[in-house]
């Protein structure tokens, strides 16, 4: 294994400790699966009753990764690499098949996913929404003015959710998760939201996040955000782990493997895949209190 | 910590010496105290929630909150058609409009509540998946809801059996109709939290409720009198055991025949709903790790 036995001592608390974490996910496939003949039973009644042709998709392969106060974590692949399923684990949003993701405090995922309620207006949605994040009824009407401004939605945010479109609903949620100051902050493609006004207040505010927070981790395939903005660099492959490390290396490496691609240039692009994983050295979390039981 | 890394065989690996004492694991579900606690920080999502929805819940109909009236009032009609008048089950009960409005009216909140409580989940998947709050907040939130829109529904009840004949006259009585409501909520609530971590596993439950609670309205003595049953033992303690139909002998005794109601009724809707209660939520807690997840 050529295995480096020193162990790094890391000072301090970290933010973020993402342990052995692997996920595997069981999806029916259309594709038709041998039909049984020694079932027993009417033929309608075998085929009520018969389970679809399961598949298991491994969206993320073991992956262990520490991350410390002040760090700013891209995470780049190309789609269906596993960047939304690793950040929807380490918020906490999805359980791991397998591990465990430990954190300093609740980290926040600044999203276009995080839906709201359809047939509340868009008021009283902030509200709700400061509310279910843990603030008081009075901080959550400190914090609503400068919600409804950073979202854009001037006199629309009386309506009812429904009538939004999709545009204006999903600036109203990024107002409102951005309406935290957590201390974890996960941010994915949030920035490529809106119009172009938008998008300039919308980075002012990530801007002022980031400076807060303790770390971020940044999933954009706009690779210029992801080195305006990170310290590090994850890059996965197929829920594979390819690089963990500077940016510019990472960022460049990454940038030539999708160049040969789109040229359909297979075998050097895999040559490229193949050389980052030979010098990858991966993770593995050691506790240093080992009275303290896991779990 | 395990140590295998199946990603490529030859990949090196370096151990980093972690302190995870100040670290918890994310998703984490707290001990029962500490949830009950959490609950409580959140009590004004709770109410938000619930306050919010009572309003939007019929802004899309053209006569809005007058359908949390006219839905029960409409069943009620539809029940004194065909059980008052066409089937005759009202023999022998004094003042059978009182007795079937009272029945239909508590019977109507206790549906309404459980299964907006067995379905708070499924259907605020977004919000669970969105934020991170104990998540018995979005059952207790729908009971609340359900309770407030309770309000004018009891309200209608009491006045239709002041304004139709024989019109009952109103006593010190009437007030025993708040905390047999509020153990009625407390039972529903339990009811809710059970059956909504069985349909956030297993969704066919849904497809059930709607039948086991019509089973449960033909148990609890809407349109008929329990007496019906005297000469069979079984079925009439069982129906005695009904905490529906206790609460509905409650509001009846209290509200149409002026009598103080039986301690035995109390005593047993008050234990079904301090032990509905506290079976649901110590098993919607167990789950609370699995909800909005895959």
């Amino acid at each position: 294994m050529g295995v480096d036995e020193q162990e790094i001592y890391i000072e301090g608390h970290p933010c973020v400790v993402v342990d052995c974490v692997r996920m595997r996910y069981s999806v029916a496939s259309s594709e038709s699966s041998a039909p049984d003949v020694n079932g027993t039973g009417p033929r309608f009644l075998r085929r009520a009753v018969r389970k679809p042709n399961m598949v298991t998709v491994h969206a993320l392969n073991e992956l262990s990764l520490v991350v410390e106060r002040g760090e700013s974590v891209g995470i780049i692949g190309r789609n269906g690499s596993g960047k939304s399923t690793l950040m929807k684990i380490i918020s906490g949003q999805s359980k791991p098949t397998s591990g465990a993701v430990y954190a300093s405090s609740t980290p926040i995922m600044l999203g276009v996913n995080a839906a709201l309620v359809q047939d509340l207006s868009g008021d009283q949605n902030v509200i709700l929404g400061c509310l279910a994040m843990g603030m008081s009824r009075a901080e959550a009407g400190e914090r609503f003015d400068s919600i409804v401004e950073l979202s854009g939605l001037e006199k629309s945010i009386h309506l009812p959710m429904k009538s939004y479109s999709s545009g204006m609903a999903s600036r109203l949620r990024f107002a409102i998760a951005a309406a935290v100051d957590p201390e974890i902050l996960l941010v994915d493609e949030a920035l490529n939201t809106g119009d172009a006004q938008f998008a300039d207040r919308s980075k002012l505010r990530m801007n002022e996040l980031r400076a807060q927070a303790g770390c971020v981790f940044l999933v954009s395939h706009s690779l210029e955000t992801i080195s305006d903005m990170c310290t590090r660099v994850v890059w996965l492959d197929k829920g594979d782990l390819i690089m963990d490390g500077e940016p510019d290396v990472a960022i460049k490496a990454y940038q030539e493997f999708t160049r040969l691609l789109s040229k359909g240039n297979d075998d050097s692009a895999l040559k490229i895949l193949e050389e980052a994983k030979a010098v990858l050295v991966a993770t593995e979390v050691r506790e240093r209190s080992s009275r303290r039981v896991r779990g | 910590m395990s140590a295998d890394i199946d990603v490529v065989s030859e990949t090196a690996v370096q151990p980093l010496s972690v302190d995870m004492r100040r670290l918890t694991r994310v998703g984490s579900r707290p001990g029962f105290l500490d949830y009950l606690v959490r609950l409580w920080d959140f009590r004004q999502f709770i109410f938000y929630d619930a306050r919010a929805r009572v309003q939007s819940g019929t802004r899309r109909d053209r006569l809005g909150s007058a359908w949390l009236l006219l839905n029960p009032i409409f069943n009620g009609l539809t029940y004194y058609l065909i059980f008052g008048l066409l089937l005759q089950t009202s023999g022998g009960i004094e003042n059978f409009v009182g007795y079937l409005v009272v029945g239909i009216f508590v019977f109507q909140f206790s549906s309404g509540a459980i299964t907006a409580g067995a379905r708070s989940i499924r259907n605020n998947k977004s919000v669970v998946q969105a934020f991170n709050f104990p998540r018995a907040a979005l059952p207790i939130g729908a009971n609340v809801r359900e309770l407030l829109a309770a309000v004018p529904l009891i309200l209608a009840m009491l006045l239709i059996v002041v304004v139709l004949p024989p019109s009952e006259k109103i006593t010190w009585l009437w007030l025993l109709v708040v905390p047999a409501v509020l153990l009625q909520a407390i039972f529903n609530l339990g009811v809710g939290l059970i059956l909504a971590r069985m349909i956030s596993r297993v969704h066919d439950v849904t497809h059930l409720i709607p039948f086991a609670l019509r089973v449960w309205m033909y148990g609890s003595a809407i349109f008929y009198t329990y007496d019906r049953f005297v000469t069979q033992p079984q079925i009439l303690s069982a129906i005695k055991l009904n905490p529906l139909f206790n609460v509905i002998d409650i509001i009846r005794d209290c509200v149409l025949y002026a009598r103080v109601p039986q301690w035995q009724s109390w005593a047993i809707l008050a234990a079904w709903a301090l032990g509905a209660l506290a079976v649901g939520l110590v098993y919607f807690w167990k789950g609370e790790e699995s909800y909005g997840r895959g």
